[in-house]
């Protein structure tokens, strides 16, 4: 025993500490390889310019979008503005304030219900298996049921839900109105404070959840925070098509 | 000679431990999600990132010159209510307040129609630039959900007959070139559902009603 404690004290102080750091070398080697994300990753030389014209188009995509938000802004000042003492500029301007609440072009405060949706963790061992990556008809099942439980407003990744909205797969990503939204992808919803309960009263919710967290394995968590705020929409609300029916008069009511 | 060559071996064990944290934290601290798309699946994203760029761009000059019109009127003490009354009527076409006519598609859906089926379809209108949607006379809004069983399958509560009839605003070749394509959505709902076919037509005039739903949030507090 006393062999051993004189062996012990023979090693040099530096050998213990090169032996402690290649321990942690080890150890952080494991974490590195283990933490690659769980969808397959590719090497081609070609995908790095393209992820970096991706990358400065969702940066001139953000500054636009906050462009949009803040001359919808000015403009709705503006028009408070000329009303002066008209009656029908003030009737107008209330039923403008009403249309837009109602086209999801303000943005809403309230009692919140946040949905993640994440791949599986067995991704990695089962690359190529569709069943265990977030699709879009997972979050347009979410969006939906959240809807169903009386949702006032929703927003995926900050892409607020509004009447001309698409969320489409494109390769292993997802468009929300033709934005980029990377995972994990969180579908936030503002209404009633028993938005919860009425999810998860939800058959239909119940059995998506069975589905495709139970046998498939995609992680969803729930989160009802006190107060959340869904952003307003900032995209185009242009129509070209569209036109009010020709017996059609335009109303000031909302 | 023997401490010098411990503290190299130290030193360079330290190096490459301080290059792997690095890593490690960055890594965990979540990337743009783009590192595992292929070379295909990033031109495609890059595609749609340029078309909605040019949308929004287009959506930032029109506002733009709204906000001047808005301004000049000022100027000139108008109260503005011709164009108050314009973007009124714009935006509940736009939201589904107030019905809408134009050129478009009309689908028809025979067959076991399910609800997924019609969801995706709405989901593809809207994708290929549908401004207004109505599935069995219905308006589509976002709350708007069809549910049920192939059969009594309904939508706002209005059951939905065989065939069903989904009427969509926007450019008709647009369209029908997206839904029709090859690969597109009605070869894979077709192939997928036995028996159901679906069958889609250019239109020069169509008219889709207002919703009846009531869109002003009651609950949740506007952010001005």
């Amino acid at each position: 025993m006393s062999g051993v404690a004189t062996r012990m004290r023979s090693i040099p102080v530096w050998e213990i500490t090169l032996f402690l750091a290649l321990v942690s070398l080890g150890f952080l080697i494991a974490a590195q390889v283990r933490s690659e994300t769980p969808r397959v990753r590719y090497t081609s030389q070609e995908r790095a310019p393209l992820i970096e014209t991706a990358l400065g188009l969702q940066t001139q995509q953000n500054a636009l979008q906050a462009q949009i938000l803040d001359l919808r802004s000015r403009i709705a000042s503006a028009e408070v503005a000329t009303q002066g003492s008209s009656a029908i500029a003030t009737q107008l301007n209330d039923a403008l304030f009403q249309a837009r609440l109602a086209a999801g072009l303000t943005a809403l405060d309230g009692n919140g219900l946040v949905v993640q949706l994440e791949d599986a963790l067995q991704v990695s061992q089962a690359a190529g298996n569709a069943d265990l990556l977030v699709t879009g008809r997972d979050v347009r099942t979410t969006v939906e049921e959240l809807w169903l439980a009386g949702a006032e407003a929703v927003a995926v990744n900050d892409e607020r839900v509004v009447a001309t909205t698409s969320i489409i797969d494109i390769g292993g990503s997802l468009l929300v109105n033709s934005a980029y939204v990377a995972p994990p992808y969180q579908v936030n919803a503002v209404g009633p404070a028993d938005m919860y309960t009425q999810l998860a009263a939800s058959a239909s919710w119940v059995e998506f959840v069975t589905s495709r967290a139970g046998q498939n394995g995609i992680r969803i968590a729930i989160a009802q925070p006190s107060s959340l705020i869904i952003p307003a929409y900032a995209g185009s609300v242009s129509i070209r098509y569209a036109q009010p029916p020709a017996s059609a008069a335009p109303s000031a009511n909302p | 000679m023997r401490t010098r060559r411990s503290q190299i071996a130290l030193a360079a064990v330290a190096l490459v431990l301080g290059f792997l944290v690095v890593t490690q934290v960055r890594s965990q601290s979540g990337g743009t999600g783009l590192e595992d798309r292929s070379a295909q699946d990033l031109t495609l994203l890059v595609a749609n990132l340029n078309t909605r760029n040019d949308q929004l761009r287009g959506e930032v000059a029109d506002l733009g010159r709204q906000l001047d019109s808005i301004v000049a009127a000022q100027a000139r003490g108008d109260t503005s209510a011709g164009q108050l009354r314009a973007d009124l009527v714009h935006v509940r076409i736009w939201a589904g307040v107030d019905p809408a006519a134009g050129q478009g598609v009309r689908v028809m859906l025979r067959g076991p129609v399910t609800a997924v089926v019609i969801e995706d379809l709405v989901n593809e209108l809207r994708n290929a630039g549908a401004e207004a949607i109505a599935v069995g006379g219905v308006r589509i809004v976002p709350a708007t959900i069809a549910g049920g069983l192939p059969g009594s399958l309904s939508v706002e509560n209005t059951p939905l007959s065989d065939p069903v009839e989904v009427d969509a605003i926007g450019s008709s070749a647009t369209m029908t070139g997206t839904l029709t394509r090859a690969g597109g959505l009605v070869a894979q709902e077709m192939a997928t559902n036995d028996g159901l076919a679906i069958e889609v037509t250019p239109v020069d005039q169509l008219a889709v009603p207002a919703t009846t739903r009531d869109l002003v949030p009651r609950v949740a507090k506007p952010r001005l």
